[in-house]
C-alpha cells in the first residue's frame, strides 16, 4: 500500500538552529537514504582514571558509551571516540574528564560507593573549557550522570532542547492484560509499572514528570481515568463517570487534565482537575468527541470528533470556542499531538484497513505521511520534547513494536523489543 | 384301597382353604369381632416395609450469577466494519436474549468490541456505541436498564487473534459477561 511519496523539497524543513560557535562542519556525508543534515562533529575522549579499580575503569566505560550514543541519537553531532590520524573530519569539540572510583571496591566493603565523575567540554585542539560538570553518581546512576551531561552540550552547542534523560511510558501485553511500562529513550531501563491484572492504556506525563494519567478497568468492568505517582509507584484514581474515561493530556500548567468522558451520553471533551473535579465541559455534540491535546502554550486544543460521519481533527480553544476543521483529506484521522514547538501537529490517518502516521503544520498544510505501507499499520504518535523525534507504534515485524522516528532526517530506529506488544506510548516532556 | 373320590374331594378341599388363605383371609366364622361386616378382614397383617413415596421435586433456580451468561442462552452478537447498527439477526438474537434476561433476575456487563484495524481510542468509542445500542434495545424489550451495565474493551481484547476477514468479524461484537 505505497504512499506517493512527497518530494523532500516540498517539505518546509528547517535546519535546527546552532549558535555561531557550533557551525561549519566541515564534511556533509550523503546517506543513501535521506539526506543527511549538517552535523557537528565530536570527539567524546577515554575518561582518565585517576583512583580506583575494575569499578572505576567499567564506570569511565560506560560513561564514555553513554556520551558517544546520546550526541548521535540527537541528530545533531558526529560523534567519534578518537580523533585517528587521516580522519577527514574536523573536530572542534570534545568532552574529557576523569573518574575517581571507590579505593576499595563493593565486593569488599559490600556496599556500593560513588564514583566521582568530572567532565569537560571543551574546544578543539586548543581545550578552551566551555563546559564543566562534577558528578557523584552511585553505581546506579552513572548512567543518568552521563545523560544530564550530554543535554547539557546539545543545549549549549545546538541551542536544541536535549531529550536524554527523557522516558517513554507505554502500555504492553495482550488479551486481558496490558500493563503500563516505562523505558529511557535510548530502550535501557525497562521498568513496569502496574501488575493490576486488567487493561492499562493510554498513558500521558505530567509535565514535571511527577505523575502519569492513564485508562484502566475497574473490578466491575467500568473505565476510569487513574494517576500513578511515578516516585513510589502508587496508583489512585482520579476520575470514574459512568462510560468512557479516556484520553488525558495535561497542561503544560500540571494542574488540570483534558479528558474524554461520555456519561452525559456519548463521549466529549472535559477540562479536569488532577482531583477529579470538572472545570468545564468543551464540546457539545451527539458526535463521538475524543484524543485530545493540547498547543504547547494551553490556549488551544486539537482532538477529534465524528461529527461529519467519520473522524476528523479539530481545533478550538481553551474555552471550547473558535472551533475549526483541520483535516480535509482521508476518511479517518485521529490520535493527534500537537508539537512541543507548536508548529506541527502529528496524527494517525486510516486509509482502508491500515493506519498510518501523518505530519503537517499546526495550520493544516504540509501534510506529510511519515510511514508507508512497509510499516504496515502505525499508530499512536508521541513527540519527545525536541519537537525532532516522534514515537509510535508499528506492527511491521506482525507484532506492534515502539520505533522513534527522527522526523528531519527521516530515519527510524526501534525503541521496544520482545514478543509483546507495544502500543500507546507517550513521551516525557 | 383309596378311593379317588374322597382324593379328589380332599384336593378341591385344598385348593379352596389355599384360596382363602390367598385371599388373606383367615376363617372368621366364628370371630365375634367381625359381626356386621360383611366379609370385611379386620386382621393385622405383617407389614411389609414400604418406602416413603417420591418428594415432588422443587423448582431450583440455576445461580445465574455464577454463571457466563452463555451458559444459560444469553448470546453474543456482531457488528458489521465500523457499524454499531443492529441488523435483524442480532435483533434475533437479542430477542431471545432479552426474554431469558426479563426472567432472572442477574446483572450482565454488556462489553463493546472492535476488530484491530483503526486507532485505540476511536475503537474504544465505537466499542462503547455498540454496547450501547445492544442496551438500548434491550431495554425497549422490557429488561430493566438497571440490571445491564455497559463497558468497552474498543480493540484491545480481542476474541480472534490474526488479520483475516474471519478473525475481524469475530471480534467485532457486544460481548454480554458477569460483571
Amino acid at each position: 500500500m505505497k504512499q506517493s511519496l512527497i518530494l523532500p523539497l516540498l517539505l518546509v524543513l528547517v535546519l535546527p538552529a546552532v549558535p555561531a560557535t557550533a557551525q561549519r562542519s566541515t564534511e556533509v556525508q550523503l546517506g543513501t537514504t535521506a539526506e543527511a543534515w549538517a552535523k557537528t562533529p565530536i570527539l567524546v575522549n577515554m575518561l582518565d582514571v585517576l583512583s580506583g579499580g575494575m569499578q572505576a575503569v567499567e564506570a569511565a566505560d560506560l560513561v564514555q558509551e553513554v556520551l558517544v550514543s546520546d550526541l548521535g541519537l540527537s541528530g545533531l553531532f558526529l560523534p567519534a571516540m578518537r580523533d585517528v590520524e587521516g580522519d577527514t573530519l574536523e573536530y572542534e569539540f570534545a568532552i574529557e574528564g576523569s573518574v575517581e572510583g571507590p579505593l576499595r571496591d563493593a565486593e569488599l566493603t559490600g556496599e556500593d560507593a560513588p564514583t566521582v565523575l568530572n567532565l569537560n567540554l571543551v574546544t578543539w585542539p586548543g581545550r578552551q573549557l566551555l563546559l564543566n560538570k562534577r558528578y557523584r553518581p552511585l553505581p546506579h546512576q552513572q548512567r543518568t550522570s552521563a545523560h544530564h551531561f550530554a543535554d547539557q552540550v546539545i543545549e549549549m552547542l545546538a541551542g536544541e532542547p536535549g531529550i536524554c534523560l527523557t522516558r517513554v511510558v507505554f502500555s504492553r501485553g495482550a488479551g486481558d492484560r496490558r500493563d503500563l511500562y516505562v523505558v529511557d529513550y535510548d530502550s535501557e531501563g525497562l521498568m513496569r509499572l502496574t501488575a493490576n491484572r486488567t487493561l492499562n492504556l493510554c498513558p500521558s506525563w505530567s509535565p514535571d514528570g511527577s505523575r502519569i494519567a492513564f485508562t484502566s478497568y475497574r473490578q466491575s468492568g467500568q473505565q476510569g481515568l487513574f494517576g500513578l505517582d511515578t516516585s513510589n509507584g502508587k496508583v489512585d484514581l482520579i476520575i470514574a463517570v459512568d462510560g468512557l474515561n479516556l484520553g488525558a493530556d495535561w497542561h503544560p500548567n500540571g494542574e488540570e487534565l483534558l479528558v474524554s468522558l461520555s456519561h452525559k451520553g456519548d463521549p466529549e471533551i472535559y477540562r479536569i482537575r488532577p482531583d477529579g473535579t470538572i472545570i468545564k465541559r468543551l464540546t457539545v455534540s451527539s458526535a463521538i468527541e475524543i484524543s485530545p491535546s493540547w498547543s504547547p502554550g494551553g490556549r488551544d486544543l486539537v482532538f477529534t470528533s465524528d461529527r461529519t460521519g467519520t473522524p476528523q481533527l479539530y481545533i478550538i480553544d481553551s474555552d471550547g470556542a473558535g472551533r475549526r476543521r483541520l483535516t480535509f483529506e482521508g476518511r479517518y484521522n485521529d490520535s493527534a499531538v500537537w508539537s512541543p514547538g507548536g508548529d506541527r501537529i502529528a496524527y494517525a490517518t486510516r486509509e482502508g484497513n491500515f493506519t498510518q502516521i501523518v505530519v503537517m503544520k499546526a495550520t493544516g498544510e504540509n501534510r506529510r505521511v511519515l510511514t508507508d505501507g512497509r510499516w504496515r499499520n502505525a499508530e499512536d504518535p508521541s513527540w519527545a520534547r525536541d519537537g525532532r523525534h516522534l514515537v509510535f507504534a508499528s506492527d511491521r515485524t506482525g507484532v506492534f513494536k515502539l520505533y522513534v522516528c527522527d522526523v528531519l532526517e527521516m530515519t527510524f530506529r526501534q525503541l521496544t523489543f520482545g514478543d509483546d506488544p507495544d502500543i500507546t506510548p507517550a513521551w516525557s516532556r | 384301597m383309596f378311593n379317588r373320590k374322597i382324593l379328589f374331594a380332599l384336593a378341591i378341599i385344598m385348593m379352596l382353604g389355599l384360596l382363602t388363605a390367598c385371599g388373606g383371609k383367615k376363617d372368621v366364622e366364628d370371630d365375634p369381632t367381625a359381626a356386621g361386616d360383611a366379609g370385611e378382614t379386620t386382621e393385622t397383617l405383617p407389614v411389609e416395609p414400604v418406602a416413603e413415596p417420591e418428594p415432588v421435586p422443587e423448582v431450583i433456580t440455576p445461580d445465574y450469577a455464577a454463571m457466563a451468561p452463555a451458559e444459560y442462552g444469553v448470546e453474543d452478537v456482531f457488528f458489521a466494519f465500523d457499524q454499531y447498527e443492529l441488523d435483524d439477526v442480532t435483533m434475533g438474537v437479542l430477542s431471545r436474549n432479552a426474554r431469558v434476561l426479563r426472567e432472572t433476575d442477574v446483572t450482565v456487563l454488556v462489553s463493546g468490541h472492535c476488530d484491530e484495524r483503526g486507532t485505540i481510542e476511536y475503537n474504544l468509542a465505537l466499542g462503547e456505541k455498540r454496547a450501547k445500542a445492544v442496551k438500548d434495545y434491550l431495554v425497549s424489550l422490557g429488561v430493566p436498564a438497571g440490571r445491564l451495565q455497559i463497558t468497552s474493551y474498543g480493540e484491545s481484547k480481542p476474541f480472534a487473534m490474526g488479520s483475516s476477514e474471519a478473525a475481524w468479524a469475530q471480534n467485532r461484537r457486544a460481548h454480554f459477561e458477569r460483571p
